[in-house]
């Protein structure tokens, strides 16, 4: 009974504190990944740690075990109930969101979608990595600075049905046509899941197109597969190779010359991001449409109409600089 | 039409007759097919399902079958991985993958017979279970990059023959001579056609099915050697496709579906046209969507064109099935 009291105390206090002392402590700002424990969220939360101590709001990195959109909606849940002032998430399901959206502005809780989307929910706005555009159009580019113009390049995609792969793709296809009229990329393969049947496919490709200049490995499974190929024909120099992939996935070929570079963002800028951003909310300040945030290297970007704040231009990761980047 | 039946049951011959004309076919088409280089890939790409469906064929064989040899392959490439990343010894590593697909092997036979769970479904759990387990061990970073000093040992030519070629032909002479020459082939035909009679009949059934379940675990860590030699990277979706592969390639080969016959060669030659038709069809500049079509045709073609020949049925039906697998169920 004792100890039930004090209990009971406490929580009367901490309620007390909460509602009286609210405007006085840290303001809290929460992201919710889509899986906790794997290294691209894990360097998007360092990024966050890193904006939160500049910004003096506290951060909260917590998300599913696994990927499950149910899960990973009570954890937002939670938070909102806890008291967040803003909370980010990289929505696993888009259709299951508005539930908590509603719940969050019950609650005067700024609710905001990072690094995936849910554009019909109701957020307040969406911080994106990067463009299908910039994507596509920085490895075609890329691959143009290293084979020049008139090159022929495979290109090995994982799922047909993958909507952001075909996006990526259709606007290599387009950035080649508009501007490097040359360049010969030929029809997309597809690998399926698996970097074994991606391996098999760059190797048909280089034996089919003994002219081939570079290979480019569209879904990160495909990164391995089509590095491990170069390497094994023995066309290291001869075939540059390259993909969305992380540092950690590409680093190897980057080093063994099989990979010229590799093109992704970087998540630690986008978790810095996504509590600058959230810090603009609880602030209720606007953003302009081109800002550089205290902190960052480079300008970002934001469309009031669409709600979209970019990060920028995709990251070009190469054997120099790979080393700077755990993730 | 009946001469053509009975010939068209010879399914080892009618396979190889398959690998001549495609082969035929993909040379007239592309220059670069039949080049030394080029049958070397494809060598190289059947060497897992060579091994995985050695252990598959048994499986069907007794009547089972075990969808998780994908994520057994990759469990036991990631216990390699990690292995060659702190540095042992590429031996000790490449011996790493048989250990750990028995290992694994062992605790399926386990869980289908003492579970008494039907194989596909005991198996479809343990696909997940494993599955989590390689998510687990990776901690959502694949390895990539490994050392080559498993390459280097297991590209080493014995005698002048790779020693992936060596294995393998091992590997199905060891089992054919256990299929052939021992008991175990007769009872391991015996079970597939009829589990009840068979243990009327004797024959200590559990441990038939448990020796094919370890014995596909076993293969399925020795493709994981080959596998990380080759590819030097071990990803979250490692050997996602290689059961129904093995399966399409066993079944191709004329080993019954519902068990009691199996062909080692069928098998080989089965495992082969599949990796000669994805090689061919994409050097003659088929799109690699069109492949799984062609392939899933073709399996249609082979089980379609024996039903009509009704060979399904009579083999399952004839009554004297136990005693008669021994001489002709085993090729």
């Amino acid at each position: 009974m004792h100890t039930h009291s004090k209990v009971v105390l406490l929580a009367a206090a901490l309620l007390a504190v909460n509602s009286t002392f609210a405007l006085a402590a840290d303001k809290k700002v929460a992201f919710v990944p889509q899986i906790i424990g794997i290294p691209y969220f894990d360097a998007m939360e360092a990024g966050g740690k890193e904006a939160a101590a500049k910004f003096g709001v506290d951060f909260i990195d917590q998300g599913p075990v696994d990927t499950n959109p149910v899960d990973q909606m009570q954890i937002v849940q939670n938070l909102i109930d806890q008291g967040v002032n803003a909370v980010a998430v990289s929505v696993l399901d888009a259709s299951s969101i508005a539930p908590v959206v509603e719940a969050a502005k019950a609650k005067h809780v700024a609710l905001f979608t990072s690094d995936s989307d849910a554009p019909k929910s109701g957020r307040a706005f969406y911080v994106a990595q990067a463009t299908d555009e910039g994507l596509g159009d920085a490895i075609i580019d890329e691959m143009v600075k290293r084979v020049g113009e008139d090159a022929k390049i495979g290109i090995v995609s994982g799922e047909a049905t993958a909507s952001n792969l075909n996006a990526w793709i259709g606007f290599m296809q387009a950035r080649a046509k508009a501007k490097y009229p040359k360049l010969k990329l030929l029809e997309p393969q597809f690998a399926g899941g698996t970097a074994q049947r991606a391996a098999q496919i760059a190797t048909d490709l280089m034996t089919a197109n003994p002219d081939l200049k570079g290979l480019i490995g569209v879904a990160s499974t495909t990164c391995p597969g089509v590095g491990q190929a170069i390497e094994t024909a023995g066309k290291i120099g001869k075939v540059i190779g390259t993909g969305y992939c992380s540092p950690n996935t590409a680093r190897a070929y980057l080093k063994s010359g099989a990979f010229g570079y590799s093109v992704l963002w970087d998540p630690k800028e986008l978790g810095y991001l996504t509590v600058w951003a959230g810090k603009q909310l609880i602030d209720a300040k606007e953003i302009p449409a081109t800002t550089t945030p205290e902190g960052m290297s480079h300008p970002v970007t934001y469309d009031a109409k669409t709600g979209v704040l970019l990060l920028g231009e995709p990251a070009v990761f190469t054997a120099q600089n790979v080393d700077n980047y755990k993730f | 039409m009946r001469a053509f039946l009975q010939r068209f049951g010879q399914r080892e011959a009618l396979l190889a007759l398959g690998c001549i004309v495609s082969g035929l076919v993909f040379s007239g088409l592309s220059p670069y097919f039949a080049t030394p280089d080029n049958l070397l890939t494809i060598a190289r790409n059947s060497t897992e399902l060579l091994l995985i469906g050695l252990g598959m064929t048994l499986l069907l064989g007794i009547g089972g079958i075990d969808v998780s040899v994908g994520s057994v392959l990759g469990l036991a490439a990631i216990g390699i991985g990690r292995l060659l990343e702190a540095g042992a010894p590429p031996a000790l590593a490449a011996l790493a993958g048989p250990v750990a697909g028995l290992a694994l092997g062992v605790v399926s036979a386990f869980v289908v017979v003492f579970g008494r769970i039907p194989a596909i479904v005991a198996t479809l759990g343990l696909l997940g279970v494993y599955r989590a387990g390689i998510f687990l061990a990776l901690g959502g970073s694949w390895l990539s990059g490994l050392p080559v000093g498993l390459t280097n040992l297991l590209a080493a030519r014995i005698f002048g023959l790779p020693v992936s070629v060596l294995v393998i032909a091992f590997a199905y002479g060891a089992v054919f001579v256990a299929v052939r020459l021992t008991p175990f082939g007769a009872h391991l035909l015996a079970i597939g056609h009829s589990e009840a009679r068979a243990r009327l009949a004797g024959i200590g059934v559990r441990r038939v099915q448990v020796a094919a379940f370890v014995i596909s675990g076993g293969l399925c860590g020795l493709a994981a050697s080959f596998y990380v030699a080759t590819y030097r990277n071990v990803e979250m979706t490692i050997g996602a496709t290689l059961a129904l592969e093995a399966v399409a390639a066993v079944v191709l080969g004329g080993t019954a579906v519902t068990g009691g016959r199996i062909s080692l060669l069928g098998t080989a030659f089965g495992v082969i046209l599949l990796r000669l038709l994805q090689n061919g069809l994409l050097l003659v500049g088929v799109p690699s969507l069109w492949q799984p079509v062609v392939t899933g045709l073709l399996l249609l073609l082979v089980l379609g064109a024996e039903a009509v020949s009704g060979r399904l049925l009579l083999e399952r039906l004839r009554p004297s099935a136990v005693g008669a697998t021994s001489r002709d169920g085993a090729r």
